[in-house]
């Protein structure tokens, strides 16, 4: 193990994660009303109707793969009767679908980011530099997913990145498991780090403004004054007339 | 969407109106887990606070203060605006809402404002601002350089402009950048040392200030101009230079412009808007026009284009461009024949019989075997030879069948004698109105007609009732207007139509149809619509004219021809009737006020004020491209006196009769002609003359291309002459400032060269040495400045705003102090006041001034050539007598290191002499004590102890103390001076307000209604609408013209010569006789020919706001020109495609508009469009693209030049010749789409 392992499997996690905490917290604080898609459905529908739902649904369930094989350790799923060969069997057949699709979706999408005028004009060098990290990260990890269907000689994440990528929450840096993973998932999770530092900046950010509360809420939301006199706090020495509350 | 079964039997499950079951449920377990109440039918969430977000929006729209304040120069809406201020910076403006009421029963100013002015705050911070004081590079290296090294501003500016090489070096850079910036002492101590250099060398009359429509912010405008003309330089007028002044109301009303109050159109019952597109250029004031549609107003528009106001149209006619007037002509041979000689309407007959100078007696002159109408018969003609008897005009007494004097004439107006009869008190006199009846004889006469195919002059006979009368052979007025209007009577001889459908005879409806295009019944119809709904409601029919109408050549025909219809009628004079000319008539309301701070009447008087068309027609040489000398103008019926000579032999003429100013006025500098005359203690004049004689001095306007006579230095603020209003704009960019231009003109052979102008075979370029310009935006103007100062925007400064169309006054006051390092114009003009005077108390101490002044409106020069009879001196035709037969010499004496003092208070002429206007004095002594206390004292100097003008508001206070409209004192003071000439009642008017001083903090509270005062004709007492002429009509105040009356007939000899004696058709002036340009429709390999006309545009006013980022937005952006569809195929051009529009003037390079609004024949470029916004280099020239006005140029009309006669005399903007524009035509082509800049 070397300066370089430790750079790049301890130094490069931790700034890349404080970034994204630290960068979420400042977004939010002093850009408030920069947090947004910036959506582009009206400039052109027809594709995004396709290409947005293949890739939001695809990278949701990529999402829970991510947390199935890098949150659950091994032993876990072994303890529940998990083969390695049906976990694996079940995580490449849905990965490959998700990734697939997520695939399929983004290359819509940037298809029809550069070929439609009026989306192409509200493209930003942010967006362009967001789209090429995310589109690397996925296609690393998308090989990572294929050479493993195809039964290539490799190493058992579950062993390696998974321990890894648990040992920087424990604050308890384990850098030698990486240098065991290989190629694939070391580019994988370089770029994957490097998203994760750029993402406040970008329109990333929508992920935590999904307004899930749709779901479960009614649609029309009466908002009354809170209690007290006017648009602002009451101030001291005022009182309604007649003493009590309302 | 959904029905709901009666019976509920099947009722679907959405009922509930959620997408699903699942939503329903989703919604349904979540309230239990929620904050708030969720409502029985799951659709609504009630909750308690959580309203944070609010506060943003809250933020959004607070601010510190609000503001009043208003736009300033170039808007007639006068909106009152709130401006809104928020950490120092101006954020918005939203309409004022506090006018005064214009009484129960009626629509009230509400709702006021457009999107131009909702714009404006942009520009405080945008980046056309000018921020600092700027001076062309170049000429700033050279005078720091000469500054060093002769230690002396003065002499170093004359080091710069005497040396040809270097002054070439800084005027050929004129357009191309290149300004630095300087410090405002710097560049005010150069735009000093020019001033004074140029008057020490060549005088002051080599120097001229422009700035337009002082109404609009009146001390802006008076603060240069007073500076102006306390050094003795002349003021350029405008009205008539921008072709806005009718000349037909000097002619007709013998008053420059009044109009009616856009209130007032609510009292029309009959609404013609004639060439003037009220909601794009009227656009607060239309709602009045439309909401009077409401009370049954019949509203007509006449306009070649679907323009916008055709949409609130019930009836549109569309004259073809120009023509106009053939269709008024027309409807006038209609209202004559069925309201005046098919039957008699008895209020039209005793209107123009008390109120029209028709019943008057004209002489008839033999001519080959007829004869030609001559002159009005005056009391001289019957013997009288009392005072003023040439101008006491003569009619008959019905009653006796006498001739008979009545009152009111010129011949009353001046002298003792008049006292007391000046008015249009008729007695028991019924006036005969024709001499038809019973009459013994029957003549023919000829008139001159234009319904040529060139427009030259051809004649028509036709035959007039006459009298004899001593040795005069007479008929009425009316008889000759009838025998012009082809309304013929039972044994009279000529030529005389058959009837409405005979088209072979001028002017029958059916006449006008080859003309104008207008069905011959759809103008029967309107003509006689008209007229019924004058008799029948009183006089309330109404022409709104505008621009569409008045920028002709031969506007002024155009417009008798309007005002034959509503005088015929009955209709001025009364409320809701009669003309409303709207076309930058911007009325200074306080007009006494600021007319003595502008033109410094406390101090000196007269002012040298000059008329600005022909300044620029002789100084940009433009004369010299004339192709053709007047022959083609006259009237087959005249005597010649303009064959073979120019217009410009014809303004020589005007300028060395005294008809007309004319400055520079002769070829020396009139500092040193003073000091001549003294040192050889001769009388001035005496000098001069002598001088002419012995030819050693001579008009300047006889050689305007030798360089002593050249303008030296010009002043610009709250104008863009070079983006804007410059017709023949790049014979300006040629000659007068030596920069690039696309001038494409040949000069005039020389059989068409004027006979009188000295013809330098080499036309001089650059003669102007300085160009300074006074702005807050980049325009044109400030482009080929050579100094460029920053000013206050009109949110930024005090000042006061009137206008025409709405009475009362109200205020600028500023939002913000002038940001960077700009100043208000009041500051920059007393900054260099003041380096003025450090400079020329040693360069040119006390001086005396020689001054040629002309013979002036409201002043007994009127009488100065009875009966219009022209007499040349130089010709031999008479003496030169000055103040009779020549301008009027007058020496002013000049403290030129005092000018800053004098700038900064109120002179002592103002009581000593009394304030003169329309020819009524006003004596404020008590107005300068009530001064003394409310501004201060000025404590040494020339002007210790009078009231002090050192801020912007004791300029304000004082115009409103000065001025009758904001005093009720000193409106009934001059009211009773008036009584005292008219012995009719008139101070009633205004002594309901003789204890009202509007001051200028009741303008801050709200716009303030004015006070009727005798500055103006109408009355608004009692919270009356404001109308022209009420006075005039209801006190029988006389019309300031010859007869008092309103004039259909003109005797003048000129008017005579140009067959322009009545109301005539005379149709756009022919550019290929004149020039040899194409002919209209004609399509070849350079394109396409057609009318250039440029109207007003609805995403700007003048070149304001064409240039701010949200007029570019709303608009099309950059230069457009508008095209018929059939037009733009015939040269294969589509919407939006690059075009070049050329002519021998200049060259235009637009985007072409193609639109189904527009007539085949004619294109649209909407004028003022400058230059600074996308504008690409032409193909035609490899120039960059001109203006609108690269493509016009200046014709004078010699009519325009008449004065010393009666109402045809000289008043600054009351007449002149106009800067017309729209006779022109261009060739337009698709051009390659590949643009460069």
């Amino acid at each position: 193990m070397n300066a370089v392992d430790i750079l790049l499997w301890v130094v490069v996690p931790y700034v890349s994660l404080a970034i994204f905490v630290v960068g979420h917290y400042w977004r939010y604080k002093y850009d408030k009303f920069g947090w947004t898609t910036r959506s582009s459905q009206l400039y052109e529908r027809r594709l995004l109707r396709w290409g947005s739902p293949l890739f939001h649904f695809g990278i949701l369930f990529v999402l829970v793969g991510h947390v199935m094989g890098l949150g659950i350790p091994k032993s876990w799923t072994e303890a529940v009767g998990l083969s390695e060969g049906a976990y694996h069997a079940l995580a490449i057949g849905v990965g490959a679908i998700a990734g697939i699709g997520t695939l399929v979706g983004l290359a819509i999408l940037i298809y029809r980011r550069r070929t439609v005028g009026p989306v192409f004009s509200a493209t930003t060098r942010n967006d362009k530099l967001m789209y090429l990290v995310l589109t690397l990260t996925i296609l690393f990890g998308m090989s990572n997913t294929v050479l493993g269907a195809v039964g290539h000689e490799g190493v058992d994440y579950r062993d390696t990145v998974s321990p890894w990528f648990r040992s920087i929450f424990y604050f308890n840096p384990q850098p030698e498991l990486m240098t065991e993973a290989g190629l694939g998932f070391q580019l994988h999770a370089l770029s994957a780090l490097v998203l994760f530092a750029i993402w406040p900046f970008t329109r990333l950010v929508h992920v935590f403004s999904a307004p899930l509360g749709y779901f479960t809420r009614p649609y029309i939301v009466y908002r009354s004054r809170d209690r007290q006199l006017g648009n602002r706090p009451t101030p001291r020495g005022w009182d309604r007339v007649g003493g009590g509350r309302r | 969407m959904t029905v709901t079964r009666q019976d509920g039997a099947d009722a679907p499950e959405r009922n509930t109106g959620f997408d699903s079951g699942l939503s329903e449920a989703l919604v349904k377990t979540s309230r239990y887990f929620r904050n708030g109440e969720v409502s029985a039918d799951l659709r609504s969430l009630h909750q308690i606070g959580g309203r944070d977000a609010d506060s943003f929006y809250r933020d959004r729209w607070s601010h510190d203060k609000v503001v009043r304040s208003t736009h300033g120069v170039n808007c007639t809406g006068s909106c009152s605006w709130k401006v809104y201020v928020k950490d120092g910076i101006i954020t918005w403006e939203a309409q004022q809402t506090d006018y005064p009421s214009t009484g129960a029963d009626r629509p009230e100013y509400e709702p006021r404002g457009c999107p131009r002015g909702a714009a404006f705050s942009w520009y405080t911070y945008s980046p056309t601002r000018v921020r600092y004081p700027y001076v062309r590079g170049s000429l700033l290296q050279m005078y720091r350089e000469a500054r060093q090294r002769l230690g002396d501003p003065v002499l170093a500016w004359a080091d710069i402009v005497d040396d040809p090489e270097k002054a070439r070096r800084y005027k050929s850079q004129r357009g191309k950048g290149g300004l630095i910036r300087a410090s405002w002492d710097e560049a005010t101590e150069m735009i000093a040392a020019a001033h004074v250099h140029t008057i020490k060398k060549y005088g002051p009359d080599r120097i001229a200030g422009f700035s337009p429509i002082p109404a609009m912010s009146m001390v802006s405008h008076a603060a240069g101009a007073r500076f102006m003309s306390l050094i003795g330089a002349p003021m350029l007028s405008f009205y008539d230079w921008y072709a806005d002044l009718p000349v037909a109301s000097p002619q007709v009303f013998g008053d420059q412009t009044d109009v009616p109050e856009s209130g007032d159109w609510w009292d029309a019952s009959y609404l013609i808007l004639w060439g003037s597109n009220v909601p794009v250029t009227r656009t607060p004031d239309a709602h009045w026009m439309t909401e009077a549609r409401y009370r049954g107003q019949k509203v007509v528009v006449m306009s070649p284009d679907y323009s916008d106001a055709t949409k609130f149209a019930d009836d549109w006619l569309a004259p073809h461009p120009g023509t106009d007037g053939a269709l008024a002509m027309a409807m006038g041979h209609v209202v004559l024949r069925e309201f005046f000689v098919d039957r008699q309407v008895p209020r039209f007959t005793e209107y123009v019989k008390r109120y029209s100078d028709l019943p008057f007696l004209l002489t008839l002159t033999p001519r080959g075997d007829g004869y030609v109408p001559g002159k009005f018969l005056t009391a001289a003609d019957l013997g009288d030879v009392a005072e003023g008897a040439e101008f006491k005009t003569v009619l008959v007494d019905s009653a006796t069948g006498e001739p008979h004097v009545p009152n009111g004439s010129l011949g009353f107006r001046f002298g003792e004698s008049g006292k007391g009869r000046w008015n249009l008190d008729l007695g028991e006199v019924d006036p005969l109105l024709s001499l038809y009846e019973g009459a013994a004889e029957t003549v023919t006469v000829d008139l001159a007609r234009f319904d040529t195919p060139r427009g030259e002059g051809a004649v028509m006979r036709r035959g007039v009732p006459v009298r004899r009368i001593g040795k005069h052979l007479v008929t009425t007025v009316y008889d000759l207007l009838l025998a012009q209007f082809g309304v013929g009577r039972a044994g009279l001889p000529g030529e005389w139509p058959t009837g409405l459908d005979d088209a072979s005879q001028p002017y029958t409806p059916a006449w006008q149809e080859q003309f104008t295009g207008v069905p011959a019944a759809a103008a029967a119809r309107i003509g006689r619509e008209f007229a019924q709904n004058a008799d029948e409601s009183g006089g309330r029919s109404m022409i709104i004219m505008g621009a569409g109408t008045n920028h002709w050549f031969h506007s002024d025909t155009i417009y008798r021809a309007f005002l034959t219809l509503t005088t015929l009628t009955g209709c001025q004079g009364v409320n809701g009737g009669g003309w409303a000319h709207y076309v930058g008539q911007e009325k200074c309301r306080p007009v006494t006020g600021w007319m003595t701070l502008a033109s410094a009447l406390d101090w000196a008087r007269p002012p040298r004020q000059m008329i600005q068309t022909a300044y620029w027609y002789l100084h940009t040489d433009q004369w010299r491209y004339d192709q053709t000398t007047l022959d083609g103008f006259a009237s087959p019926l005249g005597e010649g006196r303009f064959d073979g000579r120019t217009p410009a032999d014809v303004l020589a003429q005007s300028a060395r009769m005294g008809w007309m100013p004319s400055y520079p006025t002769f070829n020396r500098n009139p500092l040193d002609l003073a000091d001549e005359a003294a040192a050889a203690g001769k009388q001035p004049a005496e000098h001069v003359l002598d001088g002419l004689r012995d030819g050693s001095l001579r008009f300047a306007a006889e050689d305007p291309d030798a360089p002593e006579n050249f303008p030296r230095v010009l002043t610009i603020w709250r104008a863009n002459l070079l983006g804007s209003s410059a017709k023949g704009n790049e014979y300006f960019l040629k000659h007068l400032l030596g920069a690039d231009n696309a001038v494409r003109a040949d000069e005039a052979p020389p059989q068409a060269r004027p006979k009188d102008l000295v013809w330098w075979n080499e036309a001089p370029t650059g003669k102007l040495d300085l160009l300074l310009a006074l702005d807050f935006r980049m325009t044109s103007t400030t482009i080929y400045s050579d100094i460029t100062l920053p000013a206050a925007t009109w949110y930024e400064k005090h000042d006061l705003n009137t206008t025409d169309m709405h009475p009362y006054v109200h205020s600028f006051n500023p939002a913000i102090a002038p940001p960077w390092e700009t100043r208000t114009d009041f500051d920059a003009f007393g900054t260099i006041a003041r380096q003025f005077s450090r400079l020329a108390a040693t360069h040119l101490g006390v001086r005396k001034d020689l001054m040629a002044l002309p013979l002036l409106h409201d002043t007994p020069d009127e009488l100065a050539n009875p009966r219009g009879v022209v007499r040349d001196w130089k010709a031999g035709e008479c003496d030169p007598v000055p103040g009779k037969t020549m301008p009027k010499f007058v020496v002013q004496e000049r403290d030129y290191g005092a000018i800053a003092q004098k700038w900064s208070a109120l002179g002592p002429l103002v009581e000593d002499l009394g304030l003169q206007v329309k020819g009524v004095t006003t004596k404020p002594d008590k107005e300068v004590e009530y001064l003394r206390h409310k501004n201060g004292v000025m404590r040494d100097g020339v002007a210790a102890g009078r009231p002090a003008l050192v801020r912007d508001v004791h300029w304000c206070e004082t115009i409103l103390a000065l001025s009758g409209t904001t005093n009720g004192r000193l409106a009934t003071q001059g009211f009773r001076f008036a009584e005292e000439r008219t012995g009719t009642q008139m101070a009633d008017l205004a002594a309901e307000h003789e204890g009202k001083l509007i001051t200028f903090s009741d303008t801050q509270a709200r716009p303030t209604p004015v006070i009727t005062s005798p500055e103006w004709s109408g009355s608004e007492h009692g919270g009356r609408r404001y109308s022209p002429f009420t006075i005039n009509v209801e006190r029988l105040k006389p019309w300031h013209t010859l007869t008092g009356r309103m004039h259909f007939f003109l005797d003048h000899d000129w008017m005579t010569e140009a067959g322009e004696n009545l109301p005539v058709f005379r149709p756009p002036l022919d550019m290929h006789t004149l020039f040899g340009e194409p002919h209209v429709g004609d399509t070849g390999e350079l394109g396409i020919t057609v009318r250039y006309l440029t109207p007003h545009n609805k995403w700007s006013i003048h070149s304001e706001y064409q240039d701010n980022l949200f007029m570019l937005s709303l608009s099309r952006g950059g230069q457009t020109i508008w095209m018929s569809t059939q037009d733009a195929a015939k040269v294969g051009v589509r919407d939006n495609d690059w075009i070049e529009a050329v002519n021998r003037n200049g060259v235009v390079v637009a985007r072409a508009i193609v639109s189904s609004r527009m007539p085949e024949g004619t294109v649209y470029m909407h004028h003022a469009q400058d230059r600074l916004i996308d504008v690409p280099l032409t193909e035609t020239s490899g120039k960059r693209g001109g203006i609108h006005n690269s493509l016009t140029r200046l014709f004078l009309k010699p009519t325009h030049l008449i004065g010393g006669y009666a109402q045809l005399s000289f008043a600054f903007n009351y007449l002149g010749p106009t800067g017309n524009q729209r006779d022109e035509v261009t060739v337009i082509r698709r051009r390659n789409q590949e643009v460069t800049y």
